[in-house]
């Protein structure tokens, strides 16, 4: 809309799917959780099922612009935008989102990994409009640790630098048995860090090297210059954001155990 | 393409076109303008009404999503010379120099308001945070609010 004001571009014709009840709903099954495209920040800032199960969209939907837009802006528009600094879109990643794609042809499911295709592009095709996010429900007595963090320029109302949003799944005994160490901002694309995760798979929580995790991290992504900081702040961040992460997660697993 | 829509507790039907701004209607088409126009990004504040129990900024909406929508705007707090106390308490801690983003700032604040009795000054200050001021330095404004609070929570009459 603010581009379509500035003249930007041309818009033929305007549809509104705010009327669609199907896009709005949140529903919770025993395996899955499933969001409708039309569901606003606000409502997952707030709804008790989304924070409880789902807690890095929960937060970072706390974190996006103002009341004022959270009130409005929807999920499945900060995904399909695509923006590499869409504060949702690492949490979706960590959390395995997978997103449901609709057309007159049929639906399909598209991996969070394989739906960002570059800055501001994503798998759609045309005719194809996102309908809902699918998320498996994290299953009751299993450990599960989530670590969300945004850093801008201020604290509200501004486009991050870095976001980190990362899931583990901790078995009885302390191991990592799955972890998705996810990251905004930091290339072309939200990205899972796969030699982070491969690290961090299958050790002991207590035992893991922070700071060689931290390296990976700061190895592996790709960012790029520009106003809201340099290729070199937005690794050393990505690093230090990492080891934050795994800090808290040992200090949360000790003190459950 | 016509729409109906209630605002201040009066319902009207109005026509409007696709791409016109809620803004726009309600300071154009309905002549209530409380309601100013800052940015036209959604990024200060200053146009926020109440749509549906929720403070959205008026540029970033389409008026035809208006439709069957309850809308509140600046204009329907005071009766007559009655203030209501966000505007008292506005008023009484010098929290307006300029005046520009008031409108918006009060509105933001009457939603806050409306789901919680007491919030702390750091709850004000994240709900206020997409409203920008550019002269006073949101600290009579955030006094404004906590006064409000008290007010309208019955502290002081």
């Amino acid at each position: 809309m603010v581009d379509y004001f500035e003249e930007l571009h041309k818009v033929e014709h305007w549809l509104d799917l705010n009327s669609i009840d199907e896009l709005r709903s949140i529903s919770v099954s025993g395996e899955e959780v499933r969001i409708g495209s039309m569901v606003t920040h606000s409502e997952l800032e707030t709804n008790p099922t989304i924070k409880e199960l789902l807690p890095l969209l929960s937060q970072s939907a706390a974190e996006v612009g103002s009341w004022q837009i959270r009130s409005r802006a929807t999920v499945g528009g900060n995904v399909v935008t695509a923006s590499p600094a869409g504060d949702t879109l690492a949490p979706l990643m960590a959390h395995d989102a997978r997103f449901v794609a609709a057309s007159t042809e049929g639906r399909r499911e598209i991996k969070a990994e394989d739906f960002f295709t570059g800055p501001k592009q994503n798998a759609l095709r045309p005719g194809e409009l996102l309908t809902e996010i699918v998320l498996p429900r994290p299953q009751a007595g299993k450990s599960r640790l989530c670590y969300w963090e945004k850093v801008g320029k201020r604290n509200a109302v501004i486009i991050s630098s870095v976001t980190i949003a990362v899931e583990l799944k901790i078995s009885e005994d302390g191991k990592i048995e799955k972890a998705r160490p996810c990251y905004g901002a930091v290339a072309p694309t939200p990205v899972l860090i796969q030699s982070a995760a491969e690290f961090l798979q299958d050790k002991n929580l207590i035992d893991v090297d922070e700071s060689q995790a931290g390296e990976l991290v700061a190895e592996e992504v790709s960012p790029i210059d520009d106003i809201r900081g340099t290729e070199e702040y937005r690794r050393q961040v990505s690093r230090d954001l990492t080891i934050r992460a795994l800090r808290y997660f040992r200090r949360e697993w000790e003190g459950d155990s | 393409m016509e729409i109906t829509f209630t605002i201040n507790d009066e319902e009207r039907t109005v026509d409007a076109t696709p791409d016109q701004r809620l803004l726009d209607l309600i300071r154009e088409d309905l002549g209530l303008t409380g309601t100013k126009e800052g940015c036209g990004k959604g990024e200060c504040g200053v146009c926020t009404v109440i749509m549906d129990g929720e403070p959205v900024t008026s540029c970033l909406v389409l008026a035809p999503q208006a439709d069957g929508a309850e809308i509140e705007t600046i204009e329907n707090l005071a009766e007559g010379d009655d203030l209501h106390p966000l505007q008292e308490s506005f008023v009484e801690n010098g929290a307006v120099q300029c005046g520009f983003c008031i409108p918006g700032m009060i509105m933001t604040a009457k939603q806050l308001l409306q789901e919680e009795r007491n919030p702390d000054r750091d709850r004000i200050r994240q709900a206020l945070a997409g409203n920008i001021c550019r002269c006073t330095g949101y600290d009579k404004i955030i006094d404004a609010v906590e006064d409000a609070a008290q007010k309208m929570s019955g502290g002081e009459a």
